[in-house]
């Protein structure tokens, strides 16, 4: 039992991490949290319904439009919602992220209805027995998919052009305009990578589970946000670390002591890191200076 | 100042309401018994959350009065139903008690919907002497609630213990998992079957709770595969007893029993477990696919009136009304004389089942067994 619930526990933990990859993307360059990312999360998973059940295509056709498709209603909040705030207090900001949050929730409602929908990709799950555990194939997608997209995801903020450009808006947004920036575009770019993850985890969720509906997003999003401040909100390695170390808590405190209290142990083990550690894991200390 | 001002245009405006609700029932203000009308109170929620409900309710009980007009009335006497909104608020449910007690043409009450209300409404109709039978409230605190309070719809102790004594008694499963919303809900039914498992000498080997809208079962279903668990008792809803009924094959669960009482009985059941969901076990009290001939005769009355299918409040509704004339078509509109008859009757079929009283007014009838059989609803015989 104890290797199954590691596997269960790192298969949710691996979604947690794509979804606060997002978190931490956008908190790292802009400073604020985007609360209507789990919302993106949800409308990653519809876009992906809609193109593969609603409009007949294949997957391999589907899934890449309903990532492009999410990423940009992702540039379209930034566009929408937080640019024309951005030089106002961080508190407009946050409001408009959950009006977003809420807009976008009303607006899948609206869509689809409220109701619970099946996703049926055309993937089917497959499981696979190792001695006393069972591994589907969309688990072990999960998991290489995380590792695959961190380390692309590091490669280019360390390694290329744009990532170098990120990093410098990341550091201050006003000398890296006076160094010939485009900013607004990386920061474009930035919430267009982040929807892009939150939409893979939302199709990973809907092949695995088969379960699509509007308010989805919040406990995966809540979690996902957890995950991103416990690993030390703005570190890409912090977000994943983050993802799974909530992921595999929250399962192991759900099996062996008790899974009423499931949520309480993810957001338990958040409280307990920050008493002793209030940058997160891999997060940086940052002095303020007056 | 301006709330009491308020108060007073609302008051005014439910007392017009109340006067003109006279008028035009023929301008009586005759006692229940002398009048040539007989008119039974409708107190459901029709704005609010509860409106859905409380409008199947409405559609079920005047499919009730309208066979009983067809058939030439009571003693020659027409019935109607005189409907008013409880807004499925309790201080409304009081408000709207007091119009119906008040007033005397009116022999007895199909309502209220939500337990809240009932309860709200009920001092007001037990001091009154007029009796209400709710279709809605399964709340446990409705049992002593009076007298002259009534209802047709079982509490849910009632499905949960009927449940058990299916799954040990007939199954013969002796370990039982138990899965439960993280709800009152949940957690009322996980504690009827503790109990109904430990009279019946059976083990509940895995007691796991999950949270309402959880898509991810993995942790609880790892627990029912390494246990002794027979079967599965689900203390919740469909959407959720559906994505456990697909997610228990990847655990080798695949003929894992999964039973569950009425609050899983939706087609949503059926769309979302696909081929998952069959050969779930479980009660419920209506179904379209009901072999009953009272139940069967409602649908169809209920289909050419409104063009749609009865929700299940439709029926309770049908039959609250229905245990209400059968009292004035034996011992006429008297309201005193209706609660007597009520509180001994027994083995009247309805739409939901065949309805008795026990000493407190809680009907007593078995569930229907039924299952899913290639995607659709099966009643066991």
């Amino acid at each position: 039992m104890f290797t199954q619930q590691l596997m269960n526990g790192i298969t949710v933990g691996g979604v947690y991490a794509l979804i606060a990859l997002g978190y931490t993307m956008v908190y790292g360059i802009l400073k604020i949290v985007n609360f209507a990312h789990g919302d993106v999360f949800m409308m990653g998973m519809f876009l992906g319904m809609f193109f593969t059940q609603s409009l007949g295509l294949h997957y391999l056709i589907a899934f890449p439009l309903a990532a492009a498709a999410t990423a940009f209603v992702g540039i379209c909040i930034e566009r929408i919602a937080y640019r024309p705030i951005r030089v106002a207090d961080k508190l407009a900001v946050l409001i408009s992220a959950l009006g977003v949050s809420i807009f976008l929730q009303n607006l899948a409602m609206l869509v689809w209805g409220t109701e619970t929908h099946t996703f049926n990709s055309g993937i089917t799950v497959q499981t696979y027995r190792l001695g006393s555990v069972t591994l589907s194939n969309i688990q072990i997608g999960v998991i290489v998919l995380c590792c695959v997209l961190m380390i692309v995801l590091y490669v280019v903020v360390n390694k290329t052009k744009i990532g170098v450009a990120m990093r410098a808006t990341s550091h201050s947004i006003v000398s890296a305009k006076l160094m010939g920036i485009n900013t607004d575009r990386i920061i474009s770019f930035t919430f267009g990578v982040g929807s892009v993850l939150a939409c893979v985890a939302g199709i990973l969720v809907g092949i695995y589970y088969d379960a699509v509906y509007p308010t989805i997003g919040y406990s995966y999003g809540l979690k996902a946000f957890a995950a991103a401040i416990l690993g030390g909100i703005g570190s890409i390695p912090g977000a994943m670390l983050g993802g799974f170390v909530i992921g595999i808590v929250e399962t192991f405190g759900a099996a062996y002591i008790s899974s009423g209290y499931r949520d309480a142990f993810a957001f338990g083990i958040l409280i307990i890191v920050l008493i002793f550690k209030p940058s997160g894991i891999l997060g940086v200390k940052h002095v303020d200076k007056v | 100042m301006k709330r009491k001002a308020l108060t007073a245009v609302f008051m005014a405006a439910l007392l017009a309401m109340g006067l003109t609700a006279c008028s035009s029932g023929g301008g009586s203000t005759d006692s229940a018994s002398e009048s040539d009308t007989i008119r039974i109170g409708c107190a459901i929620p029709l704005t609010g959350a509860s409106a859905q409900d409380g409008q199947s309710i409405q559609n079920g009980a005047q499919i009730a009065v309208d066979q009983v007009n067809e058939a030439g009335g009571i003693d020659g006497k027409q019935v109607e139903l005189v409907v008013e909104d409880d807004k499925g608020d309790s201080s409304e449910a009081a408000t709207v008690a007091n119009l119906l007690a008040e007033d005397s043409t009116i022999s007895a009450v199909v309502g209220h919907f939500n337990s809240s209300c009932t309860l709200a409404g009920a001092p007001i109709y037990n001091q009154a002497g007029v009796v209400e039978i709710s279709p809605g409230s399964s709340a446990a605190a409705v049992t002593d609630a009076g007298d002259y309070t009534f209802r047709v719809i079982t509490t849910d102790a009632v499905q949960g213990r009927y449940l058990a004594e299916w799954a040990v008694n007939d199954l013969g499963y002796q370990n039982i998992a138990v899965l439960y919303e993280n709800t009152d809900y949940g957690l009322g039914l996980a504690q009827v079957l503790e109990e109904a498992m430990a009279d019946l000498g059976a083990n509940i080997v895995v007691q796991e709770a999950y949270e309402v809208g959880a898509t991810d079962y993995s942790t609880v279903l790892t627990k029912v595969a390494s246990s002794e668990a027979e079967a599965i008792i689900i203390g919740g809803l469909y959407n959720e007893t559906a994505l456990i009924a697909k997610q228990r094959s990847s655990f080798g669960l695949e003929n894992m029993q999964i039973m569950g009482v009425d609050a899983i009985y939706s087609d949503a059941l059926i769309e979302l477990g696909g081929d998952a969901a069959n050969g779930i076990l479980l009660t419920g009290y209506f179904s379209d696919a009901s072999t009953s001939q009272v139940a069967q005769d409602f649908i169809a009355a209920y289909e050419e009136a409104y063009g749609e299918m009865p929700a299940t409040y439709a029926a309770y509704g049908y039959d609250a009304a229905l245990v209400i004339l059968d009292a004035i078509q034996n011992v006429g509109a008297d309201r005193a004389a209706i609660q007597e008859y009520l509180s001994t009757l027994e083995g009247l079929e309805g739409a939901t089942g065949i309805n008795s009283f026990d000493e407190n007014g809680d009907v007593i009838k078995d569930p229907m067994r039924m299952t899913i059989e290639n995607g659709e609803f099966v009643v066991i015989e």
